[in-house]
């Protein structure tokens, strides 16, 4: 008897425990605490303005044409099943922030290094090739970086035009014009031709299916699933779609144009070109880092990255940071010896904060993590899609540019980690396959913290904080000196400021 | 069989400790014997094991890797069992784990130490039928263990263990001859909770935003065919244990398991216990376990030595 009351005592426990586990951010439709009519006279990233890219003029709601499209509205809304039902909550009416995740689920799918061959020589992954194995792409934090730019500058450019065709031609929605129709989002005063949920799913699509070439399948079923949500929801007809997804494929065209020329083919260098790289570095200052994977890695990762098409800086070297101490220098043996006590002293804190932080293989890598503080922020301060799209460009360009900014300084000098200079050293974090000055998480973390500080002042001293954590975790992790985050700090903040000035002069503020 | 196995000392736990890529014991805890202590009885187990392994299946391939080299772990364990009746048996158990990898090694990743969790459970004799020429048992025990220490399960392959509340259900049926030949087989579900990272992101065919981590649970199966030689004062048994996982994910191409894997194996065991018969109540034991197949498993080699020692506290 007393038996059965302690199992059934402990069944209860156990059931109570059950969680749910999040694999998206928590949020229904909304209503957005702006409506910005004149989003469509910003400044767009890479066209001239919100009218460069050109659609058709939309039939009038009184039309038959119009009426016709309504009626077809109505039969797939009375064939709705109650699974397409669910999917209009699930993509909401911020689908930048759904865009945004389903990016940073596919850099963890593929944020994998390729591993070494039978024979002790690795492969690298081909986009020629990009089944592999390994497969294309090995989406590092670099790779993560660019992917997240041209996605979120795609979307932005692409809600501009929207935006601007939006409020000339002032067409109603459905559910505004039909009152059989309901409207399953928080209605608010937006013209519905184009749809601007057309225009990010297009976009995306294109450029994510671009970046991961392996994934167009699934993207382009999610795309499939979003587009009917957007009727289903009572928002749009077919039309308003069409032109959105006019919209949002000519804006990603124009956004892989730039990407296939911004020098990022060219990133992963041949041993060649990196060893030339580390020699340069060896004779300037008498130091150069090595991997030491087994078995050796014979290249470091992207060692051109560096050489990558800024969004906002006019030239790397701009940002290139002071040369860092020579090891012997009594700043350089002040941080050996606080690189021992931290390994002879790993404290619960310490720990956490390293692995906190680490986003490393297998995640969505720092800047997915900032695109994640973003997101919420996003939901939090309620934006439309446009001012969505807007923040996460301007972050985004921020990291890009701030990753190339640091890759630059990383290859320039060439600096060895902790676990190559201090005999017998060990980590707890991965040490990465590139040098260590400056450190990538200090300076992504750094830009992406400026730019959002500057977009949600109120967040301003929390994600300020993030970033110098972000930036020390990596000396508690012992794969960094303290000069690397704190220089990786003050260089991401400096790479900010560049895209912060870009954005104060778009016309939004 | 005049012999009265009860008052031999309890513990013959193969102490299969269930290895996880990392191990955790799952089964430590738990003795899968037929041996019952006598009521107010008392028998404490110290235990060192040493495991090793150099190779793991990466899903279901074996694979190499150069960055952990071999991973080595190392547990001591006391373990305490108590007849509250001659029918059921109270049992306790706390190991400490250290585990690194050998040097040279391409990661130069720290490796870890502590307590990991705390076992305490109950086995109950369900059936004893004892005839001229054979004993037949059936038993049944439940097994509860926490983690009583801050150890991080994330942190793969040198975590101490899953860092989850963990119950272990087992059916165990045991058929003996004359002649001290016998043979046993449990059956075992294994529920484990969640686990709490220290990243707030992680994937598992998907992303996750939350630090939790849903630990799959299990089924195991045991066969132990064994002999008793000296007057019952030496034991000797063979097992095969196989663990299934009820759901999970795959390690992923050179990536460090996480504790959300799906972790399946077949091992080999063998295990030996002998009672002095001229001191009383102490008692010696050696094991050697043998992972021969898996899946996001180590293939860990193991050995274990233990003393223990039975005494009654009733006056």
């Amino acid at each position: 008897m007393k038996k059965l009351l302690i199992l059934l005592l402990l069944a209860g426990i156990f059931y109570s425990c059950i969680r749910d586990l999040p694999t998206e951010l928590q949020f229904e439709s909304y209503a957005f605490s702006s409506l910005d009519e004149h989003g469509g006279t910003w400044k767009p990233v890479l066209v001239q303005s919100g009218s460069t890219i050109e659609i058709p003029t939309p039939s009038p709601v009184g039309s038959g044409e119009y009426q016709v499209e309504l009626e077809e509205l109505k039969q797939l809304l009375a064939q709705a099943s109650q699974q397409e039902r669910a999917s209009v909550q699930r993509w909401t009416n911020n689908p930048v922030v759904r865009w945004n995740e389903i990016a940073l689920e596919l850099i963890a799918k593929y944020n994998l290094i390729p591993g070494p061959n039978a024979d002790g020589t690795y492969t690298l992954p081909n986009p020629a090739n990009p089944a592999g194995p390994p497969a294309f792409p090995f989406a590092h934090p670099p790779y993560a970086s660019r992917a997240l730019a041209y996605l979120s500058v795609a979307q932005f450019d692409g809600l501009i035009t929207a935006w601007h065709y939006k409020f000339t031609f002032d067409r109603a929605a459905p559910y505004q014009v039909d009152s059989s129709i309901s409207h399953e989002w928080v209605s608010h005063p937006i013209p519905s031709y184009p749809s601007d949920g057309a225009v990010v799913a297009a976009a995306s699509v294109a450029v994510l299916k671009a970046m991961f070439p392996l994934e167009a399948d699934y993207l382009e079923n999610l795309e499939k699933d979003h587009l009917q949500a957007l009727m289903l929801s009572g928002s749009h007809v077919e039309s308003d779609l069409d032109a959105g997804v006019i919209i949002g494929k000519e804006i990603a065209a124009i956004a892989l144009q730039r990407a296939g020329s911004d020098g990022m083919k060219n990133a992963q260098a041949p041993k060649s070109v990196s060893d030339s790289l580390a020699n340069a570095a060896f004779e300037r200052f008498g130091w150069k880092w090595e991997n030491l994977e087994v078995p050796q890695r014979p290249v470091g990762l992207t060692p051109l990255f560096g050489q990558v098409t800024m969004w906002n800086v006019p030239n790397v070297e701009v940002t290139r940071p002071p040369v860092p101490p020579a090891p012997g220098s009594p700043e350089y043996l002040e941080d050996v010896r606080l690189l021992k006590e931290y390994e002879a002293n790993r404290t619960v804190e310490r720990r956490r904060i390293a692995n906190f932080w680490q986003d490393g293989l297998g995640t969505y890598t720092p800047p997915g993590h900032w695109n994640e503080f973003a997101n919420r922020f996003i939901v939090k301060y309620r934006l439309n899609t446009l001012k969505s799209a807007r923040t996460l460009a301007y972050l985004n360009m921020a990291i890009m540019d701030a990753g190339i900014s640091c890759w630059d300084a990383k290859y320039y000098y060439y600096y060895p980690r902790p676990i190559q200079m201090i005999d017998g050293f060990e980590t707890i974090a991965g040490t990465p396959n590139f040098p260590a000055y400056t450190s990538g998480h200090s300076a992504f973390s750094a830009a992406g913290a400026e730019v959002l500080a500057y977009l949600f002042p109120q967040e301003a001293n929390q994600v300020r904080g993030w970033a110098k954590e972000a930036a020390q975790s990596r000396v508690y992790g012992g794969i960094h000196w303290t000069f690397d985050a704190d220089v990786g700090t003050t260089q991401g903040i400096q790479v900010a400021q560049y895209t912060i000035d870009q954005a104060k002069s778009d016309g939004a503020d | 069989m005049k012999m009265k196995l009860e008052n031999k000392i309890w513990i013959s736990i193969s102490f299969l400790l269930c290895l996880h890529l990392i191990s955790q014991s799952a089964f430590g805890q738990t003795p899968l014997d037929e041996l019952m202590m006598p009521k107010q009885d008392v028998c404490i187990l110290v235990n060192y094991e040493f495991g090793k392994f150099d190779q793991y299946w990466e899903g279901e391939v074996l694979r190499k890797n150069g960055t952990i080299a071999t991973v080595q772990r190392r547990t001591a364990m006391v373990m305490a069992a108590y007849g509250i009746t001659d029918q059921l048996d109270f049992y306790l158990g706390l190991p400490y784990v250290q585990t690194n990898s050998t040097i040279p090694n391409g990661g130069k990743f720290a490796g870890t130490s502590g307590l990991q969790d705390l076992s305490t459970g109950l086995k109950y004799q369900i059936l004893d039928k004892r005839t001229e020429k054979r004993q037949v048992s059936l038993l049944a025990s439940a097994m509860l263990s926490v983690p009583v220490s801050n150890y991080l399960s994330d942190y793969q392959p040198y975590s101490l263990g899953l860092k989850t509340p963990q119950l272990a259900w087992r059916l165990l049926g045991h058929y003996q001859l004359a002649r001290g030949f016998y043979a046993r087989a449990v059956a075992g579900y294994s529920w484990k909770g969640y686990t709490k990272a220290e990243r707030e992101y992680y994937y598992n065919n998907g992303s996750y935003f939350t630090p939790w981590m849903d630990v799959p649970n299990s089924i195991n199966f045991d066969l132990s065919l064994g002999k008793w030689f000296w007057q019952n004062s030496l034991r000797v048994e063979a097992t095969l244990s196989t663990q299934s996982s009820t759901s999970g994910d795959d390690i992923r191409a050179y990536n460090a398991p996480q504790p959300t894997n799906k972790v399946d194996f077949t091992r080999l065991g063998g295990f030996a216990h002998y009672y002095f018969q001229n001191l009383k109540g102490l008692g010696v034991l050696g094991y050697w376990n043998q992972v021969v197949d898996g899946r996001n498993m180590p293939e860990m080699s193991s050995w274990g030595m233990g003393v223990t020692y039975q005494f009654g506290i009733k006056n």
